[in-house]
């Protein structure tokens, strides 16, 4: 028994808290952790944001030091997954290295999507998802190239800022109308576009890109109304693809992600998936969603290995996401639907404000700009389902949790 | 440099239980807390962004520290357990010299 062997399959945020919480509860045999690539542990945040910064250093901070694993005896195998053999019980890597599984945890996390459009490959077009790929932006953010974004989501936008500062001068193309249209309201977007403007950056609203030209690197791209944009540098940022692949080959269900339940299960009992490589569905709840999202990812692990190890799931976290763009915070608390109705609190001329989102009167997200009491509180209130009074709340002099005007549902 | 000397924190965790841990160069008070399995969240990787960090110091060791940042500040007025004289969030702790011997108490879980 002591021997059964847990594997983890990928190291970042999801995969390394898995082996955390495993060592945690005491799980009495071993616990593996397969890496893609030898130090695969670090944080990803700081990739989009200070590492892309003028004089940072070389490294980003890993998830744990080195020693740590030691410690612990969470061990680490580096190499790629070829195949998961679920009758066998193991997973296989590129080299042949057969590793039996008695549970096994899928966080292989996501790649960022690819510009498919011709010369979407040429020299001097970028993703950025890795510390690799990070690193050979940062060498091409040299002061005065042209650098082209495509995409105006987190991604794109934080890059944006990144490059405007380091002297480059800067387009976004986007195809919707505003940035960041997916995750934040017209307010939001508004104000986010005018602080990169300040600083520069031009915007391309309703840009569909359909070529990238250059000979041998790429030199400008082409959008679908004949307009042309020089380029020395290309980014695309236009999202990410859960990397599903080898659970789909190993017959596990799969639909834009991996499917999990609440306990972080998949299809297989004994097999579990935690990260941005799932989608989390659970009827009961009317539950089924994808999210790009640490928290979630940490969260996720944390079940799975509580499920392993007898102990009950942990309540779930409303959702939270951060981005710092030209150093102007955005905190996002639960998930908006673009249905939902906005309560404006605080003016954005004053680069203070939140916007609330109100469902059937109750807080069902918040976004906070350079304010955050209010993420905190907000937070707690989403998590309740707080009703709030819609003049009150807009109203910044009065905090948030005073506007609550009925009592508290409880949610799960 | 510090980095020569060992600095040693005294931590009492949630349940009262004290444990003392070495803090090593190069770690944040955070990281030190959680690479010792202690109950410390960070969910924002130690960026000030989510007060799940937060711990009390003595308040003669706060009023060595300097003062907190308006961000810090913030996010601990925000916890129902903050303490104007003793709440700090971990992460924004760097390790230094003066600080060898100190306790550390986990602050309550919150929502």
């Amino acid at each position: 028994m002591s021997e059964e062997a847990i594997v983890i399959v990928g190291a970042g945020h999801a995969g390394v808290q898995a082996a955390v919480r495993l060592h945690e509860l005491e799980w009495p045999g071993r616990i593996l952790i397969v890496e893609e690539q030898a130090g695969d542990t670090y944080e990803r945040p700081p990739l989009s944001k200070e590492f892309l910064k003028a004089g940072a250093g070389e490294d980003v901070a890993p998830l744990r030091k080195e020693q740590y694993f030691a410690d612990k005896g969470i061990e680490r195998v580096t190499g790629s997954v070829a195949a998961i053999d679920r009758s066998a019980r193991r997973v296989v890597l590129a080299d042949g290295t057969a590793l039996e599984y008695a549970r096994l945890i899928l966080a292989p996390g996501s790649s960022a999507r690819s510009l498919k459009v011709p010369g979407g490959d040429l020299e001097g077009v970028h993703l950025l998802k890795t510390r690799d790929d990070a690193r050979a932006l940062r060498t091409a953010l040299h002061p005065g190239a042209r650098v082209v974004i495509v995409g105006a989501g987190y991604i794109g936008l934080e890059v944006a800022a990144a490059a405007a500062a380091l002297g480059c001068d800067t387009t976004v193309l986007e195809f919707m109308d505003r940035v960041m249209s997916r995750v934040t309201s017209e307010p939001v977007s508004r104000f986010f576009e005018q602080v990169h403007a300040s600083h520069g950056t031009r915007f391309v609203f309703g840009a569909a890109v359909t070529e990238l030209r250059g000979e041998g690197r790429v030199e400008e791209v082409i959008t679908a109304d004949g307009a042309t944009y020089p380029a020395d540098v290309v980014v695309a940022g236009i999202g990410v693809v859960p990397r599903q692949e080898l659970a789909a080959a190993a017959g596990l269900a799969v639909r834009d992600g991996i499917l999990v339940d609440l306990d972080s299960r998949t299809s297989d009992p004994d097999v579990y998936a935690a990260g941005d490589a799932t989608r989390l569905v659970d009827q009961q709840h009317g539950i089924d969603r994808r999210l790009e999202s640490i928290q979630s990812a940490q969260a996720q692990a944390v079940n799975a290995a509580n499920s392993i190890m007898g102990q009950p799931s942990a309540r779930h976290e409303v959702p939270w996401f951060w981005t710092v763009q030209h150093g102007v915070r955005l905190q996002t608390a639960g998930l908006r639907l673009p249905e939902d109705e906005i309560v404006l609190r605080g003016d954005p001329a004053s680069g203070k404000f939140a916007v609330l989102y109100l469902r059937e009167g109750r807080l069902a997200a918040i976004d906070t700009v350079g304010s955050l009491a209010d993420f905190i509180s907000g937070k707690k209130l989403v998590a309740a389902g707080a009703a709030l009074d819609p003049d009150l709340a807009s109203d910044p002099a009065v905090k948030l949790s005073a506007t609550v005007q009925e009592p508290v549902a409880q949610t799960r | 440099m510090t980095t020569t000397t060992k600095t040693t924190i005294n931590v009492v965790d949630r349940d009262g239980q004290r444990r003392g841990v070495e803090w090593e160069p190069g770690q944040s008070l955070m990281e030190t807390l959680r690479d010792n399995d202690f109950p410390i969240l960070a969910s924002c990787g130690g960026t000030a962004s989510c007060a799940t960090c937060h711990v009390f110091l003595d308040k003669a060791v706060v009023d060595t520290l300097g003062p907190r940042s308006s961000d810090e500040l913030e996010l601990l007025e925000e916890q129902e357990a903050y303490d104007p004289e003793t709440s700090r969030l971990s992460c924004q702790v760097e390790r230094c010299e003066s600080l060898d011997g100190i306790t550390v108490t986990i602050a309550p879980e919150e929502d």
